[in-house]
């Protein structure tokens, strides 16, 4: 038996001026070892500037479903009341990512950011919405700045520097094929 | 079923889907198409896995730095593809661990084609060519599906493939334009791999008893024979406009459908492979088992430092 670490939820920033980007998950004994799979996963290539990762545990989603039937969720009014950040689905269309960061919200426990969190972004189009306490996110450092920025000069990487559709079509006109 | 709710559940979800909706984790879906997803990406993932032998094995032997990069590069998104698709698997309730498991003890299914030996560097360009280029177009298709997180999983793939197949035909290019030897070499390696590429579209139509019901509820939105056609009038014309030829005697351009067609896979060769009985089968299975002992002290240094911090 292989013995299965805990799974990171990973969120990837493209741009500076960007949102994070929920792209999938890696499994790590702990948040630093889960930036590194991250990296290793999800920024091969340009463009990445930054990854949060977020243990799976620490997320409370709401789906279209759950949302469209109204289902009245527990939502424990005690405790003492505390920033989440909130994400949602967007769109319906073909996509690379699942759900952006949308901002933070105050509320007294994840269930109840969830229900604020759709209160608050009414102009947000939230299908999906995911809720996590903002103190459960690692975010890359600082100092992963430069691993990121290598990945831009790997242009053997990108299918665009391949150029075989244009030297397959002067191979067919009988001309040289070399570029 | 004993839900009296089923038949309502099940064309609300149907109904979804012909909206264009993606089906997401968490929402309701028919125990059928969660099996069917879970059997698909799991293999799909596996595949990816094994994916990474055939051609690991020439990173050493690279003929110079840049297609070393390229190839290292190529191996490591095999890598990147396996845990992307892995991700998409367990998000319908199966563990990493079960999938890696029935990997390891020889229960999953993978794609046959890695079945096959690489006994040349050419042979890495006929992969990227022949074998990324077929997966391409399975998983253009798969980048359709109406399963969010296989749907996400395909079009993240589909964006790195492109740049597999063009390295690989980048070189078949080269070595059809060199000296007799280094077009006899390029040959050879289409000789190898064009079968066993075509065979990765899966069985025959006819002998695909899923793809009824895959094909409604938009898992899958073409057929085998469908997208190994593609194929087929994509790659021959393109091989033979280099000087090179396909290894089938009976590939003729049909006038009256506008198709290549040759003559039939070999059936009997498919199955064999699939059940096991390739000419790597064992190999690759026991390359796996030894990458996964070798990394065992990898995880367990991590686990035990995250326990020493934590
Ligand atoms: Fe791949
Ligand atoms: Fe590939």
């Amino acid at each position: 038996m292989t013995d299965q670490w805990p799974r990171y939820e990973v969120f990837k920033q493209d741009r500076t001026d960007g949102p994070f980007r929920n792209v999938g998950s890696v499994h790590a004994p702990d948040a630093e070892l889960a930036l590194m799979n991250a990296r290793n996963v999800f920024a091969r290539r340009p463009a990445c500037v930054a990854l949060w990762v977020v243990p799976d545990a620490a997320i409370a989603r709401r789906t279209a479903e759950q949302l469209a039937a109204g289902d009245a969720v527990e939502i424990e009014d005690s405790g003492d009341s505390g920033r989440y950040a909130v994400f949602s689905k967007q769109s319906q269309r073909q996509t690379m990512t699942y759900v952006d960061y949308v901002g933070e919200v105050t509320a007294r426990s994840v269930e109840a950011a969830l229900q604020t969190a759709a209160d608050t972004f009414t102009d947000v189009p939230g299908i999906v919405w995911w809720a996590c306490p903002v103190e459960a996110i690692t975010a890359s450092p600082q100092s992963d700045l430069p691993g990121f920025e290598a990945a831009t000069s790997k242009l053997f990487r990108m299918p665009n520097q391949y150029h075989t559709v244009f030297t397959m079509q002067k191979i067919r006109r009988g001309e040289e094929g070399e570029e | 079923m004993d839900d009296p709710t089923y038949d309502t559940r099940l064309a609300e979800f149907e109904t979804r889907i012909a909206r264009g909706e993606k089906i997401e984790p968490g929402d309701w879906m028919p125990d059928a198409y969660r099996k069917q997803l879970i059997r698909m990406i799991s293999q799909h993932a596996n595949s990816e896995v094994v994916g990474m032998l055939p051609e690991g094995a020439w990173i050493t032997r690279a003929p110079n730095l840049r297609r070393k990069m390229v190839l290292l590069a190529k191996v490591q998104d095999e890598a990147g593809h396996g845990q992307y698709l892995y991700h998409a698997a367990e998000t319908l309730g199966i563990s990493r661990d079960e999938m890696i498991d029935a990997l390891l003890e020889g229960r999953a299914k993978y794609a046959s084609v890695f079945n096959y030996p690489t006994l040349g560097w050419a042979d890495v360009a006929a992969i990227g060519w022949l074998v990324d280029g077929a997966a391409i177009m399975n998983q253009t298709m798969l980048a359709h599906c109406s399963y969010g997180p296989y749907s996400r999983a395909m079009v993240r793939i589909c964006a790195e493939e492109g740049f597999h197949k063009k390295q690989g035909q980048e070189m078949i290019i080269r070595y059809s334009q060199g000296t007799p030897a280094q077009k006899q070499m390029a040959q050879e390696a289409i000789d190898r791999w064009w079968w066993p590429a075509l065979m990765m579209f899966g069985p025959h139509d006819s002998d695909s008893p899923n793809t009824p019901q895959l094909m409604r509820w938009g898992i899958k939105t073409r057929t085998n024979d469908e997208l190994r056609q593609e194929f087929l009038d994509e790659l021959v014309p393109g091989i033979q406009a280099l000087g090179l030829s396909v290894p089938d005697p009976e590939m003729h351009y049909d006038e009256a459908t506008g198709h290549w067609v040759g003559r039939e896979i070999d059936w009997d060769e498919f199955w064999r492979v699939i059940k096991g009985d390739g000419p790597m089968n064992a190999s690759r299975l026991a390359a796996r088992r030894k990458a996964h002992e070798d990394g065992r002290w990898v995880r367990e240094a991590a686990a035990a430092y995250a326990q020493a911090m934590g």
